[in-house]
């Protein structure tokens, strides 16, 4: 199979995964009997025939691709566990382990995004194309995470094992590691992580 | 063992690094010639249907001749806007009929992604006789929003390769543009100026290559952050390098930046002796070593399109003809090449409405000299 038809098929699966867990949350609204395979594969297979309608001669996928082209491997990785969890309600992620992720995202998009735009004379997006600084920081970051037995380790596992294989359109690793849509949903979900364990805290001290 | 392929999938990079960096190569020197002076002027889309015609590039083809693109349309950003392509082989008196070889429906066909509009197109040959197209499209947004893409000619421009879109941003690979020629690199790549809009304003350098078919795709930057775009680059020696840049600061200056490492690294841009309008520039390295800019000489308006001639590496420039003046009109985009046989030719957007292609040769420009 070529680069380019296993990259296209690559970059369906993050929106297929995205609107599964969109119609999961519905289902689970809706009706909330319809749990584990049955769930999954009721799902799974609305949206890929969603993704597949073509308008204007073009799948929806491809409208999506058009947009951003892949999602990164952890927030690929990520929606998959939440789907899992939910369907399984069956915990694969620690709440340990999500903070581990959108930190990750937060950060990273932090450091990558405003530099990459000119927000400075430094170009970070440059060091996914070479050996670099970023290649420094990833190994041990992961081997650390491997070490403390997070498993949101494995996703980062997989970025790099995606990246050496050069599975995406792209050939720089941050694209592997981080996209904007990831970024913003890190920043969101910690944001109000932060706020409700603030809340949580105002009645203690206020004791 | 995890802990062990992470730390190796890592370092990979590093073991595997690539060899020594490329450096530029320079056209081969054209032995003085006592031919008398040449300036002819023509327009390459004369019969044009389209109200607006811009940004034209043009290259020479292997066999003699020259292949020319650029875009047209009902208005700058329509969603008619296609890129077009004309040759001039030897011998021929005209322009071949202009041809969409890119529309938005072909370029949304070959990417497999909606088009919203096409832009800039950039054409170079090689030295295996292929014909490169580098070309904007944007699928979301003004300009801004662009992305690169290339596609290649094995037959003279009969015929392109499926176009590939090239990542080259991180934030939706949003905001990379070209307009001006590359320079050619001792590993057989290419080194593309390019610039970069959405929030910075930038000019960069798109490092292209084809290994095997596989087109490898980098960038770096020029300048940083703020100051300068649309770049136009010029090798000096294998090793230094310098990058005209247009203005689109309150400056209203030409500015120049230097490489001395064969473009990976760049000095901040420095304003010399000459006015930018924020208009698109081009320059090149006439094979006496000296440069030659074309540009618009005022800092208000595109009224004139100028040549400048610099002996002294681009530390001072003298003007030396007016190739178009007309009080409220436009003359923009110009493109310069010099070609094998020492003749510059030079195609810039006339009044919206055409292409105009003049060529001369350097007993002309020298006959400007004081």
């Amino acid at each position: 199979m070529s680069h380019e038809i296993t990259s296209q098929l690559l970059s369906a699966i993050g929106p297929w995964l995205a609107l599964v867990w969109c119609l999961q949350r519905l289902a689970t609204w809706l009706r909330p009997q319809l749990r584990g395979w049955t769930q999954l594969t009721i799902m799974g297979a609305m949206a890929a025939i969603v993704l597949l309608v073509p308008i204007q001669g073009l799948a929806i996928s491809r409208w999506v691709a058009g947009l951003n082209a892949n999602f990164s491997v952890p927030l690929t990785g990520m929606i998959a566990v939440a789907i899992w969890e939910r369907a399984f309600a069956h915990s694969v992620f620690s709440d340990r382990e999500w903070r581990a992720s959108l930190k990750f995202g937060a950060i990273g998009g932090l450091v990558l995004y405003p530099l990459a735009l000119g927000l400075g004379s430094l170009d970070p997006y440059e060091w996914g194309w070479r050996s670099s600084p970023l290649f420094i920081a990833m190994g041990p970051l992961t081997a650390w995470l491997i070490w403390k037995q997070n498993r949101f380790a494995i996703l980062l596992l997989l970025a790099v094992a995606a990246f050496q294989l050069r599975l995406l359109e792209s050939t720089n690793y941050w694209d592997y590691l981080l996209d904007p849509i990831y970024w913003i949903v890190s920043c969101v979900a910690l944001v109000r992580l932060f706020s409700v364990d603030v809340r949580r805290r105002l009645p203690q001290e206020a004791l | 063992m995890l802990i062990l392929l992470a730390v190796a999938l890592n370092a990979w990079p590093w073991l595997n690094a690539a060899g020594p960096s490329p450096r530029l190569l320079l056209p081969a020197r054209v032995p003085p010639s006592d031919a008398p002076a040449k300036f002819e002027e023509d327009v390459i889309n004369p019969d044009s249907p389209h109200a607006m015609s811009h940004v034209a590039s043009i290259a020479e083809l292997f066999g003699g001749g020259f292949a020319a693109t650029w875009y047209a349309g009902s208005r700058e950003g329509g969603s008619d806007v296609a890129i077009y392509f004309s040759t001039r082989m030897p011998g021929d008196e005209r322009w071949s009929p202009a041809r969409a070889i890119v529309t938005r429906a072909s370029a949304t066909r070959d990417l497999r992604r909606y088009i919203k509009k096409v832009g800039n197109p950039l054409i170079f040959s090689d030295p295996k006789g292929r014909l490169w197209l580098i070309y904007v499209t944007v699928s979301i947004g003004g300009w801004s929003g662009s992305s690169l893409n290339v596609t290649i000619s094995e037959d003279e421009g009969q015929t392109w390769t499926r176009s590939r879109r090239l990542t080259l941003s991180p934030f939706l690979n949003l905001s990379e543009l070209v307009k001006n020629a590359p320079a050619a690199l001792s590993d057989g790549g290419w080194a593309v100026p390019i610039y970069h809009e959405l929030v910075g304003t930038f000019p960069e350098v798109l490092w292209l290559n084809d290994r095997d078919g596989d087109i490898v795709a980098t960038k770096s930057r020029v300048s940083a952050g703020w100051y300068g775009y649309q770049p136009a680059m010029m090798p000096l020696d294998p090793e230094r390098a310098l990058a005209v840049l247009r203005d689109d600061d309150a400056g209203k200056a030409v500015s120049i930046a230097r490489s001395g490492n064969a473009g990976r690294t760049w000095s901040p841009p420095e304003t010399v002796n000459l006015p930018n309008p924020d208009s698109g520039l081009d320059a090149i390295r006439l094979m006496d070593g000296r440069l030659l800019l074309a540009f618009n000489d005022s800092s208000s308006g595109r009224e004139n399109l100028r040549l400048a001639i610099s002996a002294d590496e681009g530390r001072t420039w003298m003007r030396i003809a007016t190739v178009a003046e007309e009080p409220g009109a436009d003359f923009s985009y110009p493109f310069l090449l010099q070609t094998s046989n020492g003749d510059v030719h030079l195609v810039y957007t006339w009044t919206r409405a055409a292409i105009r292609h003049v060529v001369f040769n350097m007993a002309w420009l020298n006959g400007w000299r004081h």
